[in-house]
């Protein structure tokens, strides 16, 4: 089967991972896709038709503790180690950029 | 010579009681010895010695004041680097964390602070817990203790050779696809994955969701039953910690009701590509086992072949939504003007770019791609349905026999850069582990202890045992009667 990646697919994914790929990693990276997903081309024998999804580590559901103010939170942690703080939050760069 | 050597828990603990050492005097000696010896073996990525030292104090006064004290007071331990402990260091095997302090303790390490257990420092792992020989740590190699030109296995070879090379009575891991469990094997000691909810995961570096659990690594069995306890149970900060009791059963054992389990043995895990000394080794441990009367039955795990395919769709998808909050701004000292870039969007590609590995980056990828509209039913809906058909596959079993033993690995340790530019053969070298984590199941490996099993290139090989979920005592409480059969057996080799 054709591979379903292609190097523009590639840098697309990048692109959207927010991962930039340095030097060879590119050309490396792709070939390991191609490999891996031939790999996967055997799940294609399998008729799962009518198997549900597994969608977590055991089919127990997730437990949820009471929404009730609690003491203490962990605001502000590691706000110390950025290079910019003010009262505990983060001082970033601008989000969005304007179109001017 | 390092005067701890071979100390379990249970004999550190004796050791502790009838004053042949104090706490403070065994964390000192630890320091001394991992100084010496890490430097050829590379186990640690930062120690914990101010702390450490403080903590064993304490354990001595508590021991003066006539407290009663649990097996796990004053025993040094090696936690692995995705496990936090409030303000120390977690890298995760991250470049991208370098300078990163914790700012709250993991679940694990609150139930082991209670219990005033030393933590000696943070051990080497495969960055973020992506690997099967710790090479793709971004720090330095972590190299196997039998062995110095082998790898000690991965993700937790850190933690591992550890506890092999007498550098940590016992430690943690964490474990995705059989990243305690396979670097046990290749090092010779123990190491349990529990059941998938049992043991709490906050604070833990998360990796795959569905599949992490925190593991015990320690040189018996025995041991393993007493970290597990002291690390088991409920957790509100974990919404899937299912919050089970165990109860006393772990640590008595109850050897009738253990010669009774039925063993299972399935075939597709002693396939083409098995290596003939495990193939031996295994073959041994079962006529031990069938020695105790243990009875034996043939199974099949039919869906086996696709676990590898189906673990490298959900994992990677898993990793890739994980690891998107190490976005550049909120565990990083990352500075714009430092790396030539001013918005948001351009600090996160750099730091990511700069600060992520190869396996890392191949791994992100991956994920971002079969979780991809258009390819997300072809995939990742796939590879969870046939999860489905392993699960099933288990449960089927499970009718017919209490537990299910398994070589740990198709091979012993492997040479280091033998597999590293080969990622698929990397990733087989997980094959026989992976199951027990998609089926949410609880599997310990063990090393084979009769006969020589260090025959040529003296390498360990372990078995593994799988048992029903929840069900850890069985597992434990078997491995602990093959134990007791070798006890000459049990050592560690020298650091």
């Amino acid at each position: 089967m054709a591979s379903p990646i292609n190097k523009k697919t590639l840098k697309h994914l990048a692109e959207l991972a927010r991962v930039e790929l340095l030097g060879k990693e590119e050309e490396r990276i792709f070939k390991d896709l191609q490999k891996i997903l031939d790999h996967f081309e055997e799940l294609k024998e399998l008729d799962t038709e009518n198997v549900s999804p597994m969608t977590g580590g055991t089919s127990l559901s997730n437990i949820f503790r009471g929404d009730e103010k609690r003491g203490t939170t962990n605001l502000g942690a590691g706000a110390h180690a950025f290079p910019k703080e003010k009262k505990g939050f983060l001082e970033i760069p601008p989000v969005f950029e304007s179109d001017e | 010579m390092h005067p701890l050597r071979n100390l379990t828990i249970k004999s550190f603990h004796e050791g502790l009681m009838t004053k042949k050492f104090s706490a403070l005097e065994a964390t000192q000696a630890f320091f001394e010895h991992i100084k010496e010896s890490d430097k050829s073996i590379g186990a640690y990525l930062s120690l914990n010695e101010e702390n450490a030292i403080k903590e064993s104090e304490k354990v001595d006064l508590a021991l003066a004041k006539g407290e009663n004290l649990g097996l796990l007071a004053g025993v040094p331990l090696a936690i692995k680097d995705n496990i936090l402990i409030k303000n120390l260091p977690a890298t995760a095997g991250s470049r991208s964390l370098e300078g990163y302090l914790a700012s709250y303790d993991a679940g694990v390490i609150k139930k082991l602070k209670s219990e005033k257990a030393i933590f000696l420092g943070k051990a080497n792992l495969d960055e973020f817990a992506m690997g099967s020989s710790t090479e793709n740590s971004g720090f330095h190699l972590t190299r196997n203790p039998h062995d110095r030109e082998r790898v000690p296995g991965g993700s937790s070879g850190g933690s591992v050779a550890a506890v092999a090379s007498d550098q940590a009575v016992a430690a943690l891991g964490s474990d995705t696809g059989g990243s305690v469990r396979q670097p046990a094997g290749f090092c010779g000691v123990v190491g349990l994955k529990a059941t998938y909810g049992s043991v709490s995961r906050s604070g833990l570096i998360a990796m795959a969701s569905s599949l992490d659990q925190i593991g015990p690594i320690t040189k018996t069995v025995g041991d393993a039953a007493v970290l597990f306890k002291a690390i088991a149970g409920g957790d509100q900060m974990d919404s899937t910690n299912a919050g089970f009791n165990y109860g006393d059963e772990l640590l008595s054992l109850d050897l009738q009701k253990i010669r009774n389990l039925r063993v299972g043995v399935p075939d597709e895990y002693f396939a083409d590509g098995l290596e003939e000394e495990v193939k031996v080794a295994l073959q041994r441990t079962i006529e031990d086992l069938k020695g105790l009367k243990i009875t034996f039955k043939k199974i099949s795990l039919p869906h086996t072949k696709y676990a590898l395919s189906v673990y490298y769709v959900i994992m990677p998808a898993e990793v890739s939504s994980n690891l998107a909050r190490f976005d550049g701004i909120r565990y990083s000292r990352i500075k714009g003007s430092d790396v030539g870039v001013s918005n948001v969007k351009d600090i996160y590609f750099k730091h990511r770019g700069d600060g992520f590995g190869a396996e890392t980056k191949r791994r992100v990828i991956l994920g971002t791609f079969v979780l991809s509209s258009g390819y997300y039913d072809a995939y990742y809906e796939k590879a969870q349905r046939v999860r489905s058909l392993i699960k099933r596959d288990f449960d089927e079993a499970f009718k017919q026999v209490d537990v299910i033993l398994t070589p740990v690995s198709p091979t012993r340790a492997f040479k280091i850069g033998e597999k590293v530019s080969d990622p698929l053969s990397m990733y087989l070298s997980d094959i026989l582990t992976i199951p027990a984590n998609l089926a949410g199941l609880p599997a310990i490996s063990i090393p084979v202890r009769t006969g020589e099993p260090y025959s040529r290139d003296n390498l360990p090989i372990g078995f593994q045992l799988i048992g029903r979920h929840f069900r850890e005592a069985d597992i434990l409480g078997l491995g602990q009667m093959y134990e007791k059969m070798n006890e000459g057996n049990i050592k560690t080799k020298p650091g």
